[in-house]
């Protein structure tokens, strides 16, 4: 479903992601873990179509993101780092807007409204503008503005940063829920986050992919190595102890 | 063109859910229509002119004000990532926010309707040349706009946005003025730059050509072509400045 080849990203002489190959099939839920700054959201822009690799490719459910990016955005679910929205619509109209851009009219925009606005618990505020709603409510909003049109393929850039343990473990439940047929993947740095929610771990570091593998697989590694996977995972996103103390304060069990 | 009309619509309501619109439009619109009274009651003729020799001016300044968020605004807090990765081309997304700026536009030149019909309930004026006036003001109002939000799009300022739109409109709009021309020609009379510009670039020749009834379809060419220009370049800066 989403098929990341050799993926380069440079910004000048910067290099944000180096050599990054990974294939998401559909039915997974892929965590994308790392530091801040180690180029999660910069691949995450470009499976989105926001920005071309340096080099490499990205084929989303078969269309190519550079050949045919319009086709690539009909199939993908996107929830931005930050996730901005239209501060002074109302929730309602906000929603309606985004379905309208993607064609989504008549019975079917009323079937999917009813579907978004329940599954992201929106009822008490469709009627609010978006600036007037909680933090909680704001990241539900964008959630629900990325899957408006059942998409196949969904990526989530830190899609629980500022809800609260409550808000979380129902965002767990319900990708869960989202699971079946779809691709999924979403970016976070805490560990504990990826852990509950994730089939498999994609792990960067620096711009470049550390480790591809089942979560299973890595207590099984953690447990052998008779350490926590917490331990384990800082071990590969850590170069010198400086650096690890960065990390470890960044990449939060 | 469907995903154009749906941008075009949520500006429009984003444009008239806030009170900064409002106080756009009456403000223009008092400010141009008192500008014509003014020489109105002077002259005591029945004819729109007055109000179509001020309008550059007032375009050059208000223009630029209506156009200044159309894009700085949603690169500043990020919103052009959620909208250049909805399934729309970036040159639809500009052409949409465009005609939503062309139907304020027009907005603006209705604010002149009682001026109108206060001409009509007085006598017969000519009403084939106040119709030339106020299509030369569409069209040069048209592509101060697409200047407008091309300048938009270069900044994430709105204020940087408005000041730069500001000083080529009034560009546009000074060039064509006959001091200007001399001062110009006079500084460097081997290459005429002033004359040039004149015969070139200026808008202001056109309009008040048409605003006396002189129809010559250079000014609807300049302005759609200009217009066209405008909005394919604001389309490509947007892809080329991803961040």
């Amino acid at each position: 479903m989403i098929e990341v080849e050799h993926f380069t990203k440079r910004y000048g002489r910067d290099t944000a992601v180096e050599d990054f190959s990974a294939t998401i099939a559909p039915g997974e839920i892929v965590g994308f873990l790392g530091p801040n700054g180690a180029g999660k959201s910069t691949l995450l822009k470009s499976i989105a179509t926001w920005s071309d690799p340096t080099s490499g490719r990205i084929v989303v459910d078969g269309h190519d993101t550079t050949k045919a990016p319009l086709a690539v955005r009909r199939v993908l679910g996107y929830l931005p780092e930050h996730n901005p929205l239209y501060e002074a619509m109302n929730v309602t109209a906000f929603l309606r807007f985004v379905a309208r851009t993607r064609k989504i009219a008549g019975a079917r925009l009323a079937e999917r409204m009813d579907w978004v606005v329940r599954a992201c618990s929106l009822e008490g505020v469709m009627k609010k503008r978006i600036n007037q709603c909680s933090k909680g409510y704001r990241q539900r909003i964008g959630l629900a503005a990325a899957l408006i049109h059942d998409p196949r393929a969904i990526l989530l850039d830190e899609p629980t940063h500022g809800l609260d343990p409550v808000q979380v473990a129902a965002f767990r439940d319900f990708l869960f829920e989202l699971k079946e047929g779809r691709a999924i993947l979403f970016s976070s740095h805490v560990l504990a986050e990826v852990e509950a929610i994730c089939d498999r771990v994609l792990v960067i570091h620096k711009g470049r992919l550390v480790r591809d593998a089942r979560m299973d697989a890595l207590r099984d590694e953690a447990r052998e190595a008779g350490t926590t996977l917490e331990e384990l995972v800082l071990g590969w996103v850590r170069d010198t102890p400086a650096a690890a103390a960065a990390t470890a304060s960044e990449v939060t069990a | 063109m469907s995903a154009a009309l749906g941008i075009a619509r949520r500006e429009l309501g984003a444009t008239f859910d806030s009170a900064v619109a409002y106080v756009q439009i009456a403000g223009f619109g008092l400010l141009a229509n008192a500008l014509f009274l003014n020489e109105f009651f002077l002259a005591q003729r029945l004819e729109l002119d007055a109000y179509f020799d001020a309008l550059p001016l007032l375009f050059a300044v208000f223009l630029p004000a209506l156009a200044m968020r159309t894009w700085a605004e949603e690169r500043k807090h990020r919103t052009v990532e959620l909208l250049l990765t909805l399934p729309i081309g970036t040159t639809s997304a500009v052409l949409g926010k465009y005609l939503a700026q062309l139907v304020l536009l027009g907005v603006l030149l209705a604010t002149a309707l009682p001026l109108v019909a206060m001409l009509f309930a007085l006598g017969e004026p000519d009403a084939a040349r106040i119709a030339t006036g106020f299509a030369g003001a569409f069209c040069a109002g048209a592509l101060m706009l697409a200047l407008g939000g091309l300048c938009s799009a270069l900044t994430k300022d709105q204020v940087v946005a408005f000041v730069l739109a500001t000083v080529v409109c009034l560009l546009l709009v000074l060039t064509g003025r006959e001091e200007v021309v001399g001062v110009l020609d006079g500084l460097a009379p081997d290459l005429a730059a002033g004359s040039f510009l004149y015969e070139r670039v200026s808008i202001l020749p056109h309009m008040e050509r048409w605003a006396r009834g002189r129809v010559a379809l250079d000014l609807v060419a300049y302005a759609a072509l200009g217009s066209a220009v405008l909005v394919w370049g604001t389309a490509r800066f947007l892809d080329a400045n991803r961040d």
